[in-house]
């Protein structure tokens, strides 16, 4: 696939890797910008696939890059936005996801170092999957009151849980576990029957579900 | 008390007590002490302090018993025990009335007005009442607020020091009588010849009619009477002044927040900044590392990442010079969060500092552009917490002075007196340090305060601008 990104983060240094990352995987950068204002102005100049956006950025260094990422999600449901930022934050999650996991991402911003990873996320929030960094599954996995229905499941379960929760489609879990697909998929049918969940066959939609299931 | 920031000006002397230069600049200032408009004040604060006087829980018991008394003896023989205790329980309860009722304070308050008003003492108000939460809901500050019991005290002291009030009062007018005997001696008593007319009484500080007074019949001893009448003149301000100030003494112990309240009340103050600043602190420290070394080594990850990649997994690398590139990138990435972190670090706490304050200070003035010379001396190490601040307070001032006052050369004093130590920094630039613009000094003055230390500034327009801290040695 050949995306067409756009990139908003003040850090220079980090922001001209950033770039040179996402051209070495075949994607084109048609605008790398530094603040809230100029990334939506930029959105509405080149209207890319996806946005890779730092949350915190001037003027304020609090949460403008979520803003103008939920303005872009509000204003063009088809542009995918994958936030960076330096802290996982629970609340920033379902801010950010709001009933649509669609074309939606948020990583910490060391997983750039996976490199081949990063741009698996990248390509799947520009597909319109989902790609949620496994430190916020994981905190949601840790504070769930769910804690009976989740000790259900078996270790491999569970771990099938977090990938489901990243946004993983079957094939890149089974990739992950070295399993093959259809043994992914009696662990999905699992999870789900024994979570008490309406199975879905959407990857964004069943990410909402877990989340949904954790939270509450 | 606010932020100890004291920028020295001139001491407003006392009107009637100038610098002595000469014994006729001092007579002259004898002189004209009784007319200058501060004298006037004075009186006026004796006058109407009268009110206070009178109504007296002295002169209250007095005229509950005599009224007591009266209904109850028709005045006939001595009161009787009874009708003074019960004149005392009377007065209890009045007393334990005002004092529970806001009227005690608002009493108070009006005595602080006027001794701000009148004699420029300015005594703060004391603190309000702190109450329980679900205590009785009674709108005054209740029978237990130690400052209405105070302004009770204050009005039994007032009775004494009414009356010597009053008595500064008489002598402004007895001087003034006397002085005018003169000048109506001739409308008056313009009289036929052979007329004889009784001799008209002098007042004199020990007395107004009768005793103590002396009587002129003839027209040069009204001239005895007008010297006395001087005398007195130039005598009375010197008793309002010592009365008046005898009263101010009074109202700044009893009507004032109390010296344990008014510490309280400092020390709340000096933690809440404390917290403040902290607050600050690591608010500032997140930002550094959120914005310097964290992102440099994200990006610094980054690159190894790209690195990595381009290397393969076996085999030949298709592209070298990417590779050498990005890895260049990572080491320089590394290199500059390093510096980043250590310049961090020093920041928190300079590790020169465990060799204590002279030496850390040497390399401060090294790091600065301009000039500095040092004078340190310090006998008595302090604690590490005092040389903490004082560090940062040297390194803040000398970072002001480098960057505002165009100076040439700044001087750094370290002394150690006891158990203060005093830091000061002089420079020799333009002056006109300001704490009430930017932050900077009125954030050190917070920092010291905290630990009861005062900064002072003296920084007159033209310079030369030198700044004071005073610590305690220890923390």
């Amino acid at each position: 696939m050949n995306a067409r990104v756009v990139i908003a983060e003040d850090a220079v240094l980090f922001r001209a890797g950033l770039a040179r990352l996402i051209e070495d995987h075949g994607h084109r950068v048609c605008a790398a910008v530094g603040d809230g204002d100029a990334l939506l102005a930029a959105v509405a100049e080149h209207e890319p696939d996806v946005v890779v956006a730092d949350i915190r950025m001037p003027p304020t260094h609090t949460d403008e890059g979520l803003r103008a990422a939920l303005e872009i999600r509000r204003q063009r449901p088809s542009t995918g936005v994958l936030v960076l930022s330096q802290y996982i934050e629970t609340k920033y999650t379902a801010r950010l996801l709001e009933g649509n996991a669609a074309g939606a991402g948020y990583l910490l911003k060391e997983r750039v170092a996976d490199v081949a990873e990063f741009a698996d996320a990248l390509e799947r929030v520009a597909a319109g999957g989902t790609a949620l960094d496994r430190e916020v599954v994981g905190q949601l996995l840790r504070a769930s009151r769910r804690g009976d229905g989740l000790a259900a499941l078996t270790g491999r379960e569970r771990h099938v849980l977090a990938l489901m929760a990243e946004g993983r489609s079957n094939a890149a879990i089974a990739g992950a576990l070295v399993v093959t697909g259809g043994t992914v998929e009696k662990h999905v049918a699992n999870i789900f029957d024994k979570l008490g969940l309406p199975p879905d066959e959407a990857d964004n939609r069943r990410v909402l579900a877990v989340l949904r299931y954790l939270g509450s | 008390m606010g932020i100890p920031v004291t920028t020295p000006a001139a001491d407003p002397r006392p009107a009637g007590r100038p610098r002595v230069k000469s014994p006729w600049a001092a007579a002259r200032a004898a002189a004209a002490a009784p007319f200058t408009r501060r004298e006037g004040r004075e009186l006026l604060f004796c006058l109407a302090g009268l009110p206070f006087a009178v109504v007296n829980p002295l002169a209250l018991f007095l005229l509950a018993t005599d009224l007591i008394w009266l209904v109850a003896g028709n005045g006939r023989g001595n009161p009787s025990p009874a009708a003074v205790a019960i004149a005392g329980a009377c007065l209890g309860l009045l007393l334990v009335l005002v004092v529970s009722t806001k009227a005690a304070r608002g009493l108070g308050s009006l005595q602080r007005g006027l001794a701000a008003r009148l004699l420029g003492v300015r005594v703060a108000e004391p603190p309000p009442v702190r109450r329980s939460p679900g205590g009785l809901a009674w709108p005054g500050p209740g029978p237990r607020d130690g400052a209405g019991w105070r302004v009770v005290a204050y009005s039994l002291a007032k009775l004494p020091v009414g009356l010597i009030e009053l008595f500064a009062v008489s002598l402004w007018a007895g001087g003034l009588v006397n002085l005018s005997y003169p000048l109506w001696w001739g409308a008056f008593r313009n009289h036929p010849p052979g007329v004889r007319l009784s001799p008209v009484p002098v007042f004199t500080p020990f007395g107004w009619f009768d005793e103590g007074t002396f009587r002129v019949a003839t027209l040069p001893g009204t001239f005895a009477a007008a010297a006395a009448g001087a005398a007195m003149l130039l005598a009375a301000p010197w008793v309002t002044r010592a009365v008046t100030s005898a009263d101010a003494w009074l109202i700044r112990g009893l009507l004032g927040p109390g010296r344990l309240a008014q510490r309280v009340h400092d020390l709340e103050l000096s933690r809440a900044l404390a917290v403040d600043d902290t607050a600050a602190l690591l608010r500032r420290l997140e930002r550094n590392l959120h914005d310097g070394a964290q992102i440099r080594l994200a990006t610094l990850a980054m690159n190894l990442g790209m690195a990595r990649e381009k290397l393969g997994d076996s085999g030949e690398v298709p592209d070298p010079a990417a590779v050498r590139e990005l890895v260049d990138a990572a080491l320089r990435g590394a290199k500059d969060a390093l510096g980043e972190l250590r310049s961090l670090a020093r920041g928190i706490y300079p590790p020169v500092l465990d060799h204590g304050l002279a030496d850390a200070l040497t390399s401060l003035a090294a790091d600065n552009a301009i000039q500095v010379e040092r004078e340190v001396s310090i006998p008595v190490r302090p604690t590490p917490a005092i040389e903490t601040i004082a560090y940062f307070c040297a390194a803040e001032l000398l970072a002001n002075a480098a960057k505002h006052s165009f100076a040439n050369k700044i001087t750094i004093q370290v002394t150690g007196q006891r158990d203060v130590l005093l830091l000061s920094v002089t420079d020799d630039g333009t002056g006109g340090a300001d704490p009430a613009r930017g932050t900077g000094l009125s954030g050190l003055a917070q920092r010291v305060a905290v630990v009861d230390g005062q900064l002072t500034i003296a920084s007159p327009p033209g310079g030369p601008t030198k700044i004071t801290v005073e610590l305690p040695l220890r923390a």
